[in-house]
C-alpha cells in the first residue's frame, strides 16, 4: 500500500539525501553538468509520485537514475531541453597534469565503460550494495550483475595499465630531460 | 591487484565527488517550474480555443506560418497527455463507465449495453451490464507476489471460476517500430467491450490481450492523428477536447483535463462495415474515466467478489451455456476467452505450434 507522504517528508528526505544522491547521479553520468540533469529529472519523477511511492524513495531515486543513465536519456538530448535549476559548488578541475593519480584516473576512464557496466561498478562501490541489491535496482539478474562488474573491472584495469604505462613512460621522459 | 582497483575504485568516487552539494530548496525549484509548464500551456490552450472558433474566418486568409502554430499547440497537448499517462501507469487506478450502443446496418434495434472498469498496471476488473443493475459478467487480473489469477463469475449461470497466468494485458508496443496501420491504432484498444466485438483491422493481434488502459491511451493519443478542437464543458468542467483526422471509418475524440491532461471521456465511433468488414455494426462507445489514488479501498474494486452460492466450474463451463443464450454477435464476451485455443470462441485461429506468443500473457 502506498504511504501518505506529505511534502515536509519530501523536503526532509531531499535535505538528508539530496548530496549523496547528486554524488550518485554525477559518478553514473560521468560528469558534473549531466549528474545535475539526471538527478533533476529523477526527483522531478519522484515528485510527481511521492504521495504514492510505497517504500524507500532513496531506492527509488536511486533506480531511477540508474535507468535513466542507462537508457542512454541524455544522448536523447531531453537533458538538455531542461532548465537548469541544481547550482553545485565543486571545485574546478584540477590541472590534469599535475594532482593527477591513479584514483582519479580509474573514475575518469568509468565514463569509458558502457552504462550498464558503469551502474554496477557505481552501485557496488560507491553505493555499497550486494550483488542481489544491484540487480533489484537494476531489474536484472544477479548472474547479470557479476558478469557486468566483472567486465567492468577487467576493462578498468586495462586502462588503468595503460595509463600506468603512459605515466610511466612521462615520468621516464621527465627524468631524461 | 584486481583489489588494488576496487579499492582505489571506492575511493576514487569519493574524492571525485568529495565536494558535490546540491542546492538547498531543490523541491519548490523542481515544484515551481512544473507549476510554470502547466500554466504556460493552460495560457496556449485557452488562446487555441479563441482561434478553434475564428477558423471560419481566418480559413480564408490562413498562411503557413499560422498552421504551424496549430500543429504546434497541438504536438504540446499531445506531449502533455503522453507525460499524463506515463505517470498514471500504474500510479493511478482508472475508474471507467463505458456506455455501448450497436446498431445493425440490416435494421433493427439498437443494442446498448454498459460496463464499469477499472484498470491499475498490468490489473484490471470489467463489470458488464445486460441491464441497469443486473450484472451480466463479472471479470478481472489480478497479479501479486510472482502469481496471477484470472477470475469470472458469470452471473446468469450463477457460476465461477478462476484460472492462473490467463488474462495479464499485453505488453505496450512502442508505436515507433511498427508500421502506422498497427501501431497507430485508435482508443478502442483501451476499451473492451468493442474489442470484444472483434472488429477487424484494428491492429490487435488476435491472440492478445488489450492493453491497459493508459498504455492503450497513450499509444491512441501519440500516434499523431488527434488534433485540439478547443475546449468544452465535459460533466461540468472544462477540457481540451481532441479529435480524430474527418473521413477515417473509426472516429475518436478524447476530451483532458487541463489540469492534469489525463483523459476524462473518450467517444470512439465506428462506422456500419468499418474497415472492410460488410455486416458489421455501426458501433459507439463512451468512456467516462475517473483517476483515482491507488488508496486501499479503490484497490479493492479491482477484486471480484464471488457472490454466495455461486459454483465453481470449468473456464469453458463458465461460459459456454452463455454464448448459446446470446444468439447476436453484439453481446461482450468475457475477455480473457479470446485467448483460448481450446474454446476459440471469437473465431481466431488458434496459437501457432509452440504456443501462444510471449507477451500475450497466457504462457
Amino acid at each position: 500500500m502506498a504511504a501518505d507522504r506529505s511534502t515536509a517528508e519530501l523536503e526532509r528526505f531531499l535535505t538528508e539525501r539530496a548530496d549523496h544522491l547528486l554524488r550518485t547521479a554525477v559518478l553514473l553520468a560521468g560528469n558534473r553538468e549531466a549528474g545535475e540533469d539526471l538527478l533533476q529529472t529523477a526527483v522531478e519523477r519522484l515528485l510527481r509520485r511521492w504521495g504514492r511511492i510505497d517504500g524507500d524513495p532513496e531506492g527509488y531515486v536511486r533506480r531511477t537514475l540508474c535507468n535513466l543513465a542507462i537508457d542512454g536519456y541524455r544522448r536523447a538530448g531531453r537533458w538538455r531541453q531542461k532548465e537548469r535549476l541544481l547550482r553545485t559548488e565543486l571545485r574546478p578541475p584540477q590541472d590534469e597534469t599535475g594532482d593527477v593519480d591513479l584514483r582519479d584516473a580509474l573514475v575518469r576512464l568509468l565514463v569509458q565503460l558502457p552504462a550498464r557496466q558503469r551502474a554496477v561498478l557505481v552501485l557496488r562501490y560507491w553505493e555499497q550494495l550486494t550483488d542481489a541489491e544491484a540487480a533489484a535496482v537494476l531489474g536484472c539478474s544477479e548472474g547479470t550483475v557479476k558478469s557486468s562488474g566483472s567486465r567492468g573491472l577487467a576493462r578498468l584495469r586495462e586502462l588503468a595499465d595503460g595509463w600506468n604505462d603512459t605515466a610511466a613512460m612521462s615520468g621516464r621522459n621527465g627524468k631524461r630531460s | 591487484m584486481s583489489t588494488d582497483v576496487e579499492d582505489l575504485l571506492r575511493e576514487g568516487m569519493e574524492r571525485f565527488t568529495a565536494d558535490l552539494r546540491a542546492p538547498a530548496g531543490l523541491t519548490c525549484q523542481i515544484a515551481r517550474r512544473r507549476r510554470r509548464r502547466r500554466l504556460a500551456l493552460c495560457s496556449v490552450s485557452g488562446a487555441a480555443a479563441a482561434l478553434t472558433a475564428g477558423a471560419v474566418a481566418l480559413a480564408v486568409v490562413v498562411l503557413p506560418s499560422q498552421q504551424r502554430s496549430g500543429v504546434e499547440l497541438t504536438a504540446d497537448v499531445v506531449k502533455r497527455v503522453s507525460s499524463a499517462l506515463t505517470a498514471a501507469d500504474p500510479g493511478d487506478i482508472a475508474q471507467m463507465s463505458v456506455t455501448t450502443s450497436s446498431a445493425s446496418p440490416y435494421g433493427g434495434k439498437t443494442t446498448t449495453t454498459t460496463a464499469e472498469e477499472w484498470s491499475y498496471g498490468d490489473e484490471w476488473r470489467s463489470v458488464t451490464y445486460s441491464s441497469p443493475g443486473h450484472p451480466l459478467y463479472d471479470e478481472g487480473y489480478t497479479a501479486s507476489a510472482g502469481s496471477s489469477v484470472y477470475t469470472l463469475v458469470n452471473y446468469s449461470t450463477r457460476s465461477w471460476t478462476k484460472r492462473p497466468g490467463l488474462g495479464r494485458p499485453a505488453a505496450a508496443i512502442p508505436f515507433s517500430t511498427l508500421p502506422a496501420s498497427r501501431g497507430c491504432r485508435p482508443a478502442i484498444g483501451a476499451f473492451p467491450l468493442l474489442y470484444k466485438f472483434g472488429l477487424p483491422g484494428m491492429g490487435l493481434p488476435a491472440s492478445s490481450l488489450p492493453s491497459t488502459v493508459a498504455r492503450s491511451l497513450r499509444t491512441a493519443v501519440s500516434c499523431g492523428t488527434l488534433t485540439v478542437a478547443g475546449r468544452q464543458t465535459v460533466d461540468g468542467v472544462e477540457a481540451i477536447k481532441l479529435t480524430s483526422r474527418a473521413g477515417s471509418p473509426i472516429s475518436e475524440t478524447i476530451w483532458v483535463s487541463p489540469g492534469t491532461y489525463l483523459p476524462v471521456r473518450v467517444v470512439v465511433r465506428s462506422a456500419s462495415g468499418a474497415a472492410g468488414a460488410p455486416g458489421a455494426p455501426a458501433v459507439q462507445q463512451t468512456a467516462d474515466i475517473t483517476w483515482l489514488p491507488p488508496t486501499a479501498q479503490n484497490l479493492a474494486k479491482l477484486t471480484v467478489p464471488i457472490p454466495a452460492g455461486f459454483r465453481e466450474v470449468s473456464l469453458s463451463a463458465v461460459a459456454a451455456p452463455t454464448f448459446k443464450q446470446i444468439s447476436s454477435a453484439l453481446l461482450p464476451r468475457p475477455r480473457a476467452f479470446c485467448l483460448m485455443p481450446a474454446v476459440n470462441a471469437c473465431g481466431n485461429p488458434p496459437f501457432p505450434v509452440g504456443g501462444p506468443p510471449l507477451g500475450s500473457g497466457y504462457r
